[in-house]
């Protein structure tokens, strides 16, 4: 951030630059917006909650004596005639880095303060996300139809199916409140809340642009904790 | 507001390096669908599970996060708290293992 | 020092300070402070009682919201920890109380103390109140979010005391809520009372969780002009780190809380082992009741400091106003904070040495708990340091704060025995224990809530408390508190277990029986004693002697506000600028004995300052 520039004050890079920045006054985190600041520590609070149920998972896991199932087969999906294993989840996947890349994309223009095209990479994600969640809404239905349950699971460990859909659940919800956000933020720009610095709903704040990069962060978390769920869960 | 200005230049950058990070991802996660794919076990999988999940999660982190362009101060700020969870970690794999064992041990040895 | 020669000085400050508010870059001035680098916030002014008292978005009166409320569930702490010595002293007269009665209440007693008097009064009380002032904010910055944070706690503590009025009461496991039996039949409040408990906790973390982050984004990214991180007040510097800590340890407890109630209303499995119940085995099995042990303390250590440093904070500065002196190693301080907090994450499992988990564990725990006492330490021997050869005022916040001191560090002393795995084990589950955390986090910190009750009193109200009663409220509150937990060491020595109904047919009775009353009676006066200070808060708002601008001669910027109490928005046009810390009291050769933190350089003539 070398062409950032505060009156009276020098950036220095590295290290060096962190000791000034938290010895001077007034903000620790130079040119950084408070909202954004705030998403960031709030994405810090629930990375904890996040390695937490992780966490629990292994310990429960880790310490079954009983069988635990194969991820790989109990989440394949059986296509023209052949069992292809995580092939639902690897969708889901992709389909999840496509929305986080047009969300970033969708910052990108916002700064650029190109409406439209910012407007509608936000419908983009927002439908993105969407079909993760009914993607994730099919795989729960066809797990509980083999018989898996919270509290019970035909191919062995219990605790399967309570982790199972404990964790994906609580991203699930992660990913739908931040659908929800997407198509009130997709409105609020293409309404062109931001150009105007309208004042928002109930915080009356005025609107900026870098509302839709702190969306964009919370976004991008949701990802990378589906990056972490896909590696510990399905692939373990 | 002149901070928003500022924040302007800044954050914008070629469009170019986000579709580069944004194929990288595709690949990555293709990869460590391949890991499954072609059933490696043992500790090649776990190696290649963690080495994907690592680069994924950092190139999402570094540049769809913007943190490669932040201070140093804020990285730092986010990245510190880690330890506590890597302390966590690795005191219930302890933990599991120990359990385990009690388990193998009383229900079916000693019980 | 001639009258004349401090006028012009004065002057000459003054046309400085406006060069330096213009904007220009000259170094040479002395008084120079770098311009603003965000624009002044923009606040919502309520205009009607809903928006101005109720549903407000000022800082300072959600601090007194959380303050009244927070104390309003504490005085129900009050009355069940009453029933409950009523009980272990006086068995005869609490007929009405049976051995479930007794379990809830030592249950909520303890639940409400800790996370929703003790840690709702530090962090959304005093913070709430505090930090914009002191870091020379206009508000909190996401103040619709604060107003939120409130009422979030508001609806906690309707759930959590609407379970007394369930089916079953509410839950009677213990404050610690360990499964398996904190959810199987025959604990008391196994229904609705440990769904409420876990409800009423995910809500408190929700709500505090919104706080927390306005906490800490106001102090790292709304102070003042020339506000730095080391020229903030001990207090900030403890609630911050407070709020830090909540923030990254309130989520292990939310994760508990959700796996025990998926384990009671799904029946999963998370924490149950199989179980046999009176000879049925039930659908559980393979569950880890131990995980739930780590989880809670994972948030349970942190949150022993999430009380304390704000503690740690408040006291530096009440030690340091009334007894004039700048705090004694102000950096040092700063960074036992730090070191402390960063620390607490990993001492946790020194509550389960008799927990059955790893044996290895005991080394790792009791070494690292050895080592938070280091800088525990050094923050006692500090605030010695600074009383010593002080101009000490003995006023009522004076008594509490030498209170705060004695008692504090008698419950770390007995901390050291309790973080050796080989004296903890003996003394694990006796009354030993309890009189401990209630040294030290119980009876200090509350110590701390009185001293600056007093101390901020005239902030908030602008009138003074009574010192007449506030020291009888002192001494009943001091040596009461001594007379119940000082007992107690010896009866964890002779082995009396805690949590106990009653102590049945074995060999303590005889000379725990007499104790027990001793204990109880004073616990009753001490409870008691507590009106004083409802009675002379309510007799000093309205006859109270009128406090005017800084009656404390403090130094700190919320003191320094345009009216007092302050209004909202703290500073009228101008935001204050800041020059030095906040300790230069008693400095040889200056004209007053304090240097209020807005003092520029130029004014200070004839004295050497240390630079800040």
């Amino acid at each position: 951030m070398s062409d950032l520039k505060i009156e009276g004050y020098e950036f220095k890079p590295g290290y060096r630059g962190m000791a000034e920045d938290t010895g001077s006054a007034q903000t620790m985190f130079k040119g950084v917006h408070w909202g954004k600041a705030m998403m960031w520590i709030f994405l810090l609070s629930d990375t904890f909650i996040f390695s937490c149920f992780l966490i629990s998972y292994m310990k429960g896991r880790g310490s079954t004596p009983v069988e635990w199932p194969n991820p790989s087969e109990v989440f394949a999906l059986h296509v023209g005639g052949v069992d292809v294993p995580l092939l639902l989840i690897a969708i889901m996947t992709f389909v999840l880095i496509t929305s986080s890349g047009t969300m970033a994309l969708a910052v990108k223009y916002g700064y650029e303060k190109n409406r439209k095209m910012c407007g509608w990479l936000i419908l983009a994600t927002a439908i993105g996300g969407l079909t993760f969640v009914g993607m994730q809404a099919f795989e729960w239905s066809k797990l509980i139809h083999e018989g898996v349950r919270p509290w019970e699971n035909p191919f062995g460990a219990k605790q399967f199916g309570s982790f199972f859909f404990m964790i994906t659940g609580f991203h699930g919800t992660h990913v739908s409140i931040g659908v929800i956000f997407l198509f009130i933020y997709a409105y609020k720009t293409f309404a062109g809340h931001y150009d105007e610095r309208k004042r928002g709903w109930f915080t009356s704040i005025k609107g900026d642009y870098v509302e839709i990069e702190i969306l964009g962060l919370y976004w991008h978390f949701v990802d990378l904790v589906w990056v972490f769920i896909f590696a510990f869960f399905y692939l373990w | 507001m002149e901070e928003t200005k500022k924040q302007e230049q800044t954050t914008t950058h070629k469009i170019g390096i986000y579709l580069w990070i944004w194929g990288l991802l595709f690949v990555l996660s293709f990869f460590s669908y391949m890991v499954d794919w072609f059933q490696f076990q043992g500790l090649l999988r776990w190696t290649l599970i963690l080495i994907f999940m690592f680069l994924k999660a950092g190139l999402i982190m570094a540049f769809f996060m913007h943190l490669f362009w932040e201070r140093y101060a804020l990285v730092n700020v986010l990245l510190w708290p880690m330890t506590a969870i890597a302390c966590f970690i690795f005191l219930m794999v302890a933990e599991f293992q120990y359990t385990l064992f009690t388990r193998l041990f009383y229900f079916f040895i000693g019980g | 020092m001639s009258e004349d020669n401090n006028d012009k000085i004065i002057i000459q400050s003054q046309s400085s300070e406006s060069i330096s508010g213009g904007g220009s870059g000259s170094t040479t001035d002395i008084d120079y402070v770098r311009p603003a680098e965000v624009g002044d916030q923009d606040l919502y002014h309520g205009h009607s009682f809903i928006t101005k008292w109720v549903f407000c978005q000022d800082a300072k009166v959600i601090g007194v919201q959380y303050f009244l409320l927070a104390t309003f569930t504490g005085i129900i702490g009050l009355i069940l920890s009453w029933l409950m010595r009523l009980q272990l002293g006086f068995p005869e007269l609490a007929s009405f109380m049976t051995a479930e009665h007794y379990y809830q209440f030592v249950t909520m007693h303890g639940m409400i103390m800790v996370v929703y008097f003790l840690t709702a009064l530090f962090l959304g009380g005093f913070g709430n109140f505090l930090i914009p002032l002191m870091v020379g904010a206009r508000d909190m910055v996401f103040p619709y979010l604060n107003m939120v944070s409130f009422w979030m706690f508001f609806i906690a503590v309707v759930v959590l005391l609407a379970s007394f009025f369930v089916p079953g009461g509410p839950t009677g496991s213990g404050w610690t809520l360990y499964p398996p039996q904190s959810i199987l039949e025959g604990t008391p409040g196994s229904g609705m009372g440990i769904l409420l408990m876990c409800l009423s906790l995910i809500l408190f973390v929700a709500g505090f969780t919104m706080g927390g982050l306005n906490y800490l984004i106001t102090v790292l990214q709304a102070r003042t002009r020339g506000m730095t991180l080391m020229r903030m007040p001990l207090t900030v510097w403890g609630i911050f780190t407070a709020t830090v800590l909540a923030m990254l340890a309130f989520p292990a407890l939310l994760v508990g809380s959700l796996m025990m109630s998926l384990d009671k209303i799904l029946g999963t499995s998370f924490f149950m082992p199989t179980i046999l119940q009176a000879g049925e085995v039930l659908e559980y099995g393979g569950g880890s009741p131990i995980l739930f042990q780590h989880l809670f303390w994972f948030f349970g250590h942190p949150e022993v400091y999430i009380v304390a440093l704000p503690a740690f904070g408040i006291i530096s500065d009440l030690i340091s106003v009334h007894s004039r002196k700048n705090i004694f190693g102000y950096r040092m301080m700063v960074w036992a904070i730090v070191v402390i907090g960063g620390l607490s994450f990993f001492v946790w499992a020194h509550h389960m040495y008799v927990s059955g988990m790893n044996p290895w564990f005991g080394f790792f725990f009791a070494t690292t708990t050895l080592i938070i006492a280091v800088p525990t330490a050094m923050k006692v021997y500090n605030w010695v340091l600074t009383l010593w050869r002080g101009n000490i005022r003995l006023n009522t916040v004076m008594l509490w704060c030498l209170g705060f001191i004695v008692t504090f560090v008698n419950g770390g002393i007995t901390g050291i025995f309790l973080g050796n795995v080989t004296v903890d084990v003996p003394l694990s589950d006796t009354y030993f224990v309890i009189a401990h955390f209630h040294m030290v986090m119980g009876i200090a910190p509350l110590m701390v809530i009185m001293g600056a009750v007093y101390h901020w009193f005239p902030l908030v109200t602008g009138r003074m408390l009574s010192e007449k009663l506030g020291k009888w409220h002192f001494w009943f509150t001091f040596l009461g508190a001594y007379s119940i937990y000082f007992p107690m060491h010896y009866l964890g020595f002779i082995g009396v277990p805690r949590r106990y109904f009653e102590m049945y047919d074995s060999p303590y009775v005889t000379s725990a029986v007499g104790m027990n009353e001793f204990i109880s009676t004073a616990a009753f006066i001490v409870g008691a004693a507590q009106f004083i200070l409802i009675y002379n808060i309510i007799k000093s708002l309205k006859t109270g002697k009128p406090a005017g601008k800084n009656p404390w001669q403090a130094n700190s910027l919320e003191w320094l506000t345009p009216s007092v109490p302050p209004e909202h928005g703290n500073w009228g046009d101008r935001l204050p600028v800041v020059h030095r810390w906040p300790y230069d009291y008693s400095v040889p050769g200056a004209k007053e004995d304090f240097i209020t933190q807005t003092t520029p350089p130029s004014d200070v003539t004839n004295s050497e300052v240390e630079k800040t």
